[in-house]
């Protein structure tokens, strides 16, 4: 897609595809970020690592049966929330524990059956190294992620104002949320191979909150996180090419780094020193 | 539509929260008519806000028959919370929440309006003769977290007016308002019972009460114990006595 703009084919495929996750993360960053289900990202980030081993261990493809495996827990994480009367973030907790003890046990033993099976890509991921296949599965991600904060744009916000709320209001709350769980799976699934089950947490929670920083409204919120996310990648990529440095690593500091700034300058925590 | 006699209709009704023993309201019947001005009072515990959410299908109805405004509670709790406004009580909005006050009433009409369609001009009418009725239009464009309690409890206020209730519920709608504020706001409730729709509040605070017919109900452990039509300055001594008996 950006072949016209940058030459080498494996520093494009790598901006393409920092640009893809930056896209899907950030949006899904602002509404989970607003609801408090922070844990969700790495919950997510775990199912998807589980996925892939249990992939792996049956020689499958490890990216499909990550898809398969977040999505199942997605769908777990409501009907869990509602029938144990949990708050979601303990239900995450809980299921979040269950897929890091599902992938740690199934690495530990494949390397027991002499499988050699090396867990850093999962970890933290290879953004050097994709198929042209995966930054269109990703393309297309963020186009649904897109497309479904335009549709669903009314009920997204009244959740993120308050779910209770909402649902006394009559809106179908319950609905909504579980695509944005789909979503929230799908996305962090397929972004596992570029900045792995780790850092995925930095590109859905940190771009949102800067954004957080400056912006009053949700509106500005859902176009200021993935324009941030979107520029300090790209920029990532370059640099991480220029100085040979590890690129998700570089572009997850860097956006930590950014959000320490953005606390700094936050027109939000100004006091006025004016007496009228 | 099922019945149409009384906008609300419970009979021999029964709520229980998942993992209690016991249930919160106990064989409760209950009839509210179009255009009743309804107090609900009692001790603590007494299961007042679990009745309010009861009638709007909040909280699962275990057994009896439960209609509002012509539905079946235990099947379209749905299409009842389109109908019912419920002013919640206890919430706090935090200053970094990004909606302002204007854009918070509107959400008001969404669950009229259902699933992916978007406001039209009638819409954003209504939240504005919503703001005007509360007389927040000085706070439109404000932040909701920045405002104070009182402030936003108008603006909950408003944002349920926004919706055109056929039943307005009320949890503690005075805990953050000021006299002014308070007397305000029962102009306002005045003025929709007058038009026919019924007002049913959850409160402590029974001074300032309209000097109209109150329709009393008092609670206690899950049960009704009173519910009688009588002046609204004899409510705050009815609710006491009827306390103080049990």
């Amino acid at each position: 897609m950006l072949e016209p703009l940058i030459a080498n084919n494996v520093v494009c495929h790598a901006v393409e595809a920092m640009v893809f996750a930056s896209i899907a993360c950030s949006i899904l960053g602002v509404v989970i970020s607003r609801m408090n289900l922070a844990s969700i990202g790495f919950t997510m980030s775990h199912a998807a690592f589980a996925g892939a081993s249990i992939g792996m261990f049956l020689e499958m493809n490890a990216q499909m049966a990550a898809i398969a495996f977040s999505v199942g827990v997605a769908a777990l994480i409501g009907p869990i929330s509602d029938k144990a009367k949990m708050a979601a973030d303990a239900t995450l907790g809980v299921l979040f524990a269950l897929c890091m003890a599902v992938a740690i046990f199934l690495i530990s033993y494949m390397q027991y059956l002499g499988k050699g099976l090396s867990a850093s890509s999962l970890l933290f991921g290879d953004v050097i190294s994709l198929y042209r296949e995966e930054i269109y599965a990703l393309a297309a991600v963020s186009l649904l992620t897109i497309i479904f904060v335009l549709l669903f744009y009314k009920e997204i916000c009244a959740i993120m104002f308050n779910m209770k709320i909402a649902q006394a209001s009559g809106m179908r709350v319950q609905v909504v949320y579980y695509i944005l769980l789909f979503i929230i799976a799908l996305s962090v699934a397929l972004c596992l191979n570029i900045v792995g089950g780790l850092l995925i947490f930095v590109w859905l929670v940190t771009p949102a909150s800067i954004a957080s920083q400056f912006c009053f409204d949700v509106k500005s919120m859902f176009i200021a996180a993935p324009l941030v996310a979107l520029l300090v990648s790209a920029f990532g990529v370059w640099a991480g090419f220029e100085y040979t440095l590890p690129i998700a690593p570089l572009v997850a500091l860097l956006l930590t780094g950014t959000f320490g700034l953005a606390v700094m300058l936050s027109t939000k925590r100004k006091v006025t020193t004016r007496r009228h | 539509m099922l019945w149409e006699l009384s906008i609300i209709e419970l009979e021999g009704i029964y709520t229980a929260y998942e993992g209690d023993d016991k249930p919160i309201i106990k064989d409760l019947t209950l009839n509210i008519d179009r255009g009743e001005y309804v107090v609900i009072g009692g001790p603590n515990s007494a299961g007042k806000t679990t009745l309010l959410e009861s009638i709007n299908g909040l909280v699962k109805i275990t057994h009896g028959r439960a209609a509002v405004c012509g539905f079946d509670v235990r099947r379209s709790g749905h299409d009842v919370r389109k109908k019912v406004g419920y002013v919640v009580q206890n919430f706090y909005f935090d200053p970094f929440t990004p909606f302002n006050t204007q854009q918070v009433v509107m959400m008001g009409r969404y669950g009229r309006l259902g699933l992916l369609k978007r406001p039209i001009e009638e819409d954003y009418k209504a939240a504005e003769r919503a703001i005007r009725m509360v007389g927040i239009e000085d706070l439109a464009q404000k932040t909701i977290g920045t405002l104070s309690g009182g402030q936003q409890q108008k603006v909950m206020i408003a944002h349920n007016l926004a919706k055109e209730p056929e039943v307005l519920l009320l949890d503690e709608p005075f805990s953050n308002l000021d006299f002014s504020a308070r007397e305000f706001l029962q102009a306002i409730l005045l003025d929709l019972v007058k038009g026919g729709t019924p007002i049913v509040i959850v409160s402590h605070a029974f001074d300032g009460l309209p000097d109209i017919r109150i329709h009393l109900v008092v609670m206690n452990e899950g049960r009704i114990t009173k519910d009688i039509c009588c002046p609204a300055r004899a409510v705050e001594d009815i609710v006491r006595k009827s306390s103080l008996r049990q």
